[in-house]
């Protein structure tokens, strides 16, 4: 059996590259023995497998040792890289093309209250025991998954973004990923922390300038939520068909901390992702929204897991997906509730639809529950699309296509109507119709379309509460 | 203009269900299909549809003289059908507001320019105002959660706003309460204009007293065994189908096989 990262490929990344990059990049001490010793668990750890890459390895044949990942050292002018990208109108922004940071800029106010949104690169040359702390309290356990170790020794870029205690940040922070060209390799170690009592909304977007053939994009994403803290985290891959994507996520929730994670997934020959949500914290809430649309060959790996380690803690994460052509999904999930962990609830739902008969998906969630006092639930299906539905529709005069367009979106919408983020709902809605019809569409483009069109569709929101949903008959 | 059935033989899975229907409805005519249950008066409405599942074998369904029984069900509402569903299905997450919108879109005359999103708001309220529905029934999902009476009454909203030539309303009127039921014949009175036909099936004779037929047809084992005037409904909620229904049964026996 081959994986899509075979341990030969993965050869050309040895223990010398991750020295270099350490020196190349002038990092201290302690840094570069970060590196090596996530290098080391790099080399132990087994290399991952999964049935949907060992059988479909050829068929997109990526190739890691062709990544490259020397830092360039050429500037950039953003305006003109970005262009398409952007309104102009973005504020607090950090803007990356491939592993270099072309643009940030963050509201005075905001930066003189002591919020960051910075490079790695800055992070450390402004405050090197922030940064120190952060990586040696690292939530993401580089012995615990190989791509966690793979992006500590080798990361070539990295964000963090930093919230003092009881700052509430009313605006999101954004930051964009280009991926420009072939063989490009983007290994991203970023921090997120929101001290006590504060508040803020990340929004990421991952986006292709072109086509990407061996090239990457690998990345760990840290939230940290300290207590009475909310985090609203976004993601969205819209990567080349060519493009690698890997990432982990390790979001930890304090005492009454709340944190959520809404990703969108379009992009990518391969990605797969790993979020595990750490509720450490007594009356903390943790909630997952993901959803993705493949189609062609795309395969998607997913995993989310709930631990609750503190009583009173609420988790749940809620998965849609579409699968058209010859894609194929994983979606794998895990509760697990400690003993300590009383009165704590935890929900976790997979939900795919299949276009076609070649399409194929599989949830497999699972329960590790050790405690009486808990509420913890699951369900998945997979199932193709509903032939009486699909007829209902074209009774009320709707073409086969445009039915079907209708009852995909439909089908998103009890998880996208639940993510917290305005901008990444609508934003969400109008890039799945644009891959629906055939259209590359970015978060930028809705704006753009608003401003001419100026007449919407009321939106209709979920907002019943999914455990008085799945418990009421108990 | 006429919806015309001629000697219509239609399957499901390979079993024969309809075995050669034949009616005739004119635009302005109001029809009653009655008959007992199993007797394919769904079957018929689903065929007339077009669903994928019910395979004409023989005979033709004609309107304004055109076969009808090779279009898709988006063509024949082009050409003016309409069906009431007797389970109306429920799709997660599209807005009942979109859906009206696209079906009201959808069932214009071609060239005709659609409305805007205020004007079209603007004539869903008043016919939801007719059909005495909240204008919160628009931010629901299509007919998830809806009670039966809800979604017999979304049915003859949809009618409403699409304005059919040829309307065929399947057991619009069961699972509805006594108010619920005036609220609905009344709202099917109201929309089926002067251009309107209609094949009102039901197997009660109740909301023949608020939606008089001209005609009144029996069906059983997939024929239409009676036809007759008003008179007909009354005779039927009167002596039950196996007056009718019987009689004829012993007839057949009496034929040589
Ligand atoms: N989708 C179907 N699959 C199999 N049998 C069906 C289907 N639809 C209808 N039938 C059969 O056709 C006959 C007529 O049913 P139907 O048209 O629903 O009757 P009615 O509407 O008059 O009660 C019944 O015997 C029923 O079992
Ligand atoms: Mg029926």
């Amino acid at each position: 059996m081959i994986a899509v990262v075979s341990q030969k490929e993965l050869g050309a990344f040895d223990e010398s590259l991750a020295s270099a990059l350490s020196e190349s990049r002038s990092e201290p001490r302690w840094l570069r023995d970060i590196r090596l010793d996530s290098y080391g668990k790099f080399k132990e750890l087994p290399t991952e497998r999964n049935p949907l890459y060992t059988k479909y390895a050829s068929t997109f044949g990526f190739d890691i040792s062709g990544v490259g990942v020397s830092p360039v050292p050429a500037k950039i002018d953003f305006r003109s890289f970005f262009q398409g990208y952007l309104t102009g109108k973005e504020r607090n922004i950090l803007l990356q093309g491939n592993e270099t940071q072309v643009h940030a800029e963050l509201d005075d106010d905001l930066a003189s209250k002591g919020v960051m949104l910075l490079s790695m690169e800055e992070a450390l040359r402004k405050d090197e025991r922030l940064v120190r702390s952060l990586f040696e309290q690292r939530l993401a356990r580089p012995e615990s998954d190989k791509f966690v170790a793979f992006v500590g020794a080798f990361f070539n870029c990295g964000t963090v973004v930093y919230v003092p205690r009881g700052v509430a940040v009313d605006r999101p922070l954004r930051r964009m990923f280009l991926l420009d060209g072939p063989k490009s390799g983007v290994i991203d170690q970023t921090f997120v922390c929101a001290e006590e009592g504060s508040k803020v909304v990340f929004l990421e977007e991952l986006y292709s300038k072109g086509p990407a053939a061996s090239s990457m994009v690998a990345s760990t994403v840290e939230v940290r939520a300290r207590p009475y803290a909310q985090v609203d985290l976004s993601s969205i891959q819209l990567l080349d068909e060519q493009a690698l994507h890997v990432s982990n996520r390790a979001v930890e929730t304090l005492a009454d901390a709340k944190a959520t994670v809404s990703s969108l997934e379009l992009g990518a020959a391969v990605s797969r992702s790993r979020t595990n949500f750490l509720l450490n914290g007594r009356g903390s809430l943790a909630e997952g929204f993901e959803i993705f649309f493949t189609d062609a060959k795309q395969r998607y790996d997913f995993e989310t897991n709930l631990f609750h380690n503190s009583p009173d803690s609420t988790g749940s994460t809620q998965a849609r997906g579409v699968l058209k052509g010859e894609s194929q999904s994983i979606f794998k999930g895990m509760i697990k509730i400690v003993n300590a962990a009383k009165n704590s609830r935890s929900y976790l739902a997979h939900h795919a639809m299949l276009l076609e008969r070649t399409a194929k998906s599989d949830a497999i969630p699972g329960l590790e529950i050790d405690n009486n006092e808990v509420k913890a639930t699951h369900s998945a299906s997979v199932a193709q699309i509903d032939e009486e539905q699909l007829f209902y529709l074209m009774a009320r005069g709707l073409s086969l296509d445009e039915t079907k367009r209708m009852v995909v979106l439909g089908f998103f919408e009890p998880v996208l109507s639940r993510v917290p983020i305005e901008q990444t709902r609508e934003g969400a809605r109008f890039m799945i119709e644009g891959k629906w019809d055939g259209v590359k569409r970015r978060l930028v483009d809705r704006e753009t379309l608003l401003a001419e069109e100026g007449e919407t569709t009321p939106e209709v929101r979920q907002t019943e509460d999914i455990f008085e949903r799945h418990y009421k008959y108990r | 203009m006429k919806l015309e059935i001629k000697d219509l033989h239609a399957s499901v899975e390979g079993k024969e269900i309809l075995k050669g229907v034949d009616l005739s409805i004119g635009q302005g005519e109001a029809h009653a299909l009655m008959g007992p249950n199993g007797s394919g008066k769904s079957t018929l409405a689903y065929t007339l549809m077009g669903h994928p599942k019910y395979q004409v074998t023989s005979g033709d369904v004609l309107i304004g003289g055109e076969s009808i029984i090779k279009l898709t069900p988006d063509k024949r509402v082009k050409k003016g059908l309409f069906l009431a569903f007797q389970y109306p299905v429920s799709v997660q997450g599209v807005s009942m507001f979109s859906f009206l919108r696209a079906a009201y879109n959808n069932s214009r005359p071609p060239g005709t320019e659609p409305p805007t999103i205020f004007e079209f708001r603007e004539e869903v309220a008043a016919k939801l105002k007719m059909l005495s529905m909240d204008e919160t029934f628009l931010n629901r999902y299509l007919n998830e959660g809806f009670s039966g009476g809800e979604k017999k009454r979304a049915e003859i909203l949809q009618m409403a706003l699409m304005r059919p030539k040829f309307a065929v309303l399947d057991e619009t009127d069961s699972g509805l309460d006594i108010d619920a039921l005036r609220i609905v014949a009344e709202g099917i009175n109201k929309v089926s204009g002067p251009d309107t036909g209609s094949l009102l099936i039901t197997h009660y004779q109740r909301i023949l007293k608020y939606v008089k037929p001209q005609f009144v047809h029996v069906m059983h084992q997939g024929r239409i065994i009676q036809s007759g005037g008003e008179e007909l409904s009354r005779l039927l909620e009167e002596k039950g189908y196996s007056w009718i229904t019987g009689y004829k049964e012993e007839e057949a026996a009496q034929q040589p096989a």
